[in-house]
């Protein structure tokens, strides 16, 4: 138990995915401009990260190990968490249009996100068994909605302030992520 | 032996997920009929999200439109109607049939700016945050607070601000007219105008509390009502209320006597709007025929007046 927690909090504050380890940076610079957007984006992350730890940690604790294939785990995790996102999506939308409305577009667009390889990497490299493959998971989904909230709402704020004229947009963004990941510097060794 | 297996599994977790996708396609209650044609239109939209049309993107446009195919007259795709394949393929699609000239719209920034200032402005550079705080900067409260709110958001940047007059100014050539600069204006000065029609008068201001437009702003309408004698066919609509003339553009042969008529000149062809263009060359040229325009008869007014 003590041991799955520290997996959680290592993965949302130390190990954090986007501010620690720069993974994902492309959707955190993409959908971080509104906070609507940004939370969708969050909860789609944290589903699809779920989806295919649970899936890839099956596959590699009781087929990949045993036979010794350890070595082709890229491939299959590919092939897997695609169409299974791919399955998901075709569910939501025939099942619930209102949720497809909400968080549909962004599906497919993590579903090669290398978050998401990460995770399901280290999943293996580390040996986890399928619980603690899904608290890594769900701790790098709550890391990622967590700080892409934070980075949306100062966005936003930050759109009405008289940048200069050669930061405004992206490269102030930049500046505020760089600032961000320092802070979370501070959170090293907490565990 | 070893490698027979190893690639026999790697084969079966192919095979398994395809069988899946395909079970998961065949098997799940199959798309309702509104989601079939949901996405037989939203394969007739551009796709590109823009939510000129007031939904979040198409495939909700596309679904606003199964339930009610008139939703297309009173909020079209702008896109749509300035692609005429697109259009044919849609109206066909949702079976109505669509005359785009008549739903082809322009925005016009109804202000023709250099509103007296009441003091200077340092705040916050958007037209939303100047206007939040004490009503704006500016002496009108109808006037064009010109920090350019509407050209971020316009898409086709066809908005500019006129640095001289202090105003934003949309070029109706490229303009598509889908609206999304009108619900941006905080002051609502943006107005969707017929895209044939010819005239536009460029001041919304109203009466408040019975001060004249004059005290307001030189700029603004005088409520002589020449316009509205000038007109022959009654498509100068004189509104009491607001006391600013409005237009029947069905009733307008676009002779243009109103526009001779207002000593002002406030009443501008759309079309001259046109000429205008981007650079700062031509926005004096905006200035200097703004003087041609109200030079010949506001002036002689004014001598009439002072002799």
């Amino acid at each position: 138990m003590n041991n799955l927690f520290t997996i959680f909090i290592g993965m949302v504050l130390i190990n954090n995915m986007i501010l620690a380890k720069f993974l994902g940076l492309c959707s955190f610079f993409g959908v971080s401009k509104k906070l609507s957007d940004a939370f969708s984006m969050g909860i789609a992350v944290t589903l699809v990260l779920l989806i295919a730890s649970i899936s890839t940690s099956l596959i590699f604790n009781y087929i990949l190990v045993p036979y010794e294939l350890e070595y082709m785990n890229i491939v299959i995790y590919i092939l897997v968490i695609a169409s299974l996102v791919q399955i998901v999506e075709v569910i939501i939308k025939r099942t619930n249009i209102a949720l497809y409305n909400a968080m549909g577009i962004y599906l497919p667009l993590i579903t090669t996100n290398c978050i998401v390889m990460a995770i399901t990497l280290l999943n293996s490299t580390e040996h986890y068994s399928v619980l603690e493959s899904v608290v890594n998971a769900l701790g790098a989904g709550v890391g990622y909605t967590f700080v892409i909230i934070i980075m949306s709402g100062i966005r936003e704020k930050l759109d009405l302030a008289d940048t200069p004229k050669s930061m405004r947009g992206l490269p102030v963004a930049f500046l505020t992520a760089a600032l961000l990941a320092l802070a979370f510097v501070g959170f090293n060794g907490m565990v | 032996m070893g490698a027979v297996i190893n690639i026999l599994i790697l084969t079966a977790i192919g095979l398994v997920c395809g069988v899946l996708i395909f079970l998961v396609y065949r098997f799940l209650p199959g798309e309702s009929d509104s989601l079939k044609k949901t996405e037989e239109i939203s394969e007739n939209l551009p796709g590109v999200n823009c939510g000129a049309c007031g939904y979040p993107g198409c495939f909700a446009y596309a679904q606003a439109l199964v339930k009610d195919k008139n939703i297309f007259f009173t909020s079209p795709c702008a896109t749509v109607l300035n692609d005429p394949v697109m259009l044919n393929n849609l109206a066909e699609v949702l079976d109505i049939k669509v005359d785009p000239s008549a739903i082809k719209k322009k925005a016009v920034v109804r202000c023709y700016g250099n509103s007296d200032l009441i003091g200077n402005y340092t705040g916050v550079k958007t037209c939303r945050a100047a206007s939040s705080l004490v009503g704006g900067y500016k002496r009108c409260p109808y006037s064009c607070l010109g920090l350019g709110d509407c050209v971020k958001v316009c898409p086709n940047n066809a908005i500019y601000i006129d640095e001289e007059m202090n105003v934003a100014v949309i070029n109706p050539e490229k303009c598509n007219g889908c609206g999304i600069c009108v619900r941006e204006c905080p002051r609502g000065l943006i107005k969707l105008v017929p895209a044939d029609s010819n005239i536009v008068y460029l001041c919304s201001y109203r009466p408040r509390r019975n001060i004249p437009g004059r005290e307001r702003c030189d700029m603004g309408c005088l409520h002589c009502k020449k316009c509205f004698k000038a007109c022959e066919n009654g498509a100068v609509i004189w509104d009491e209320e607001k006391a600013i003339p409005g237009f029947d553009f069905t009733k307008c042969t676009l002779c243009g006597k109103c526009i001779e008529a207002c000593p002002h000149g406030r009443l501008i062809e759309l079309s001259k709007i046109k000429k205008e263009n981007d650079s700062k060359k031509e926005s004096s040229t905006r200035e200097s025929s703004r003087k041609e325009d109200s030079g010949g008869e506001s002036s002689s007014d004014k001598e009439k007046i002072t002799v």
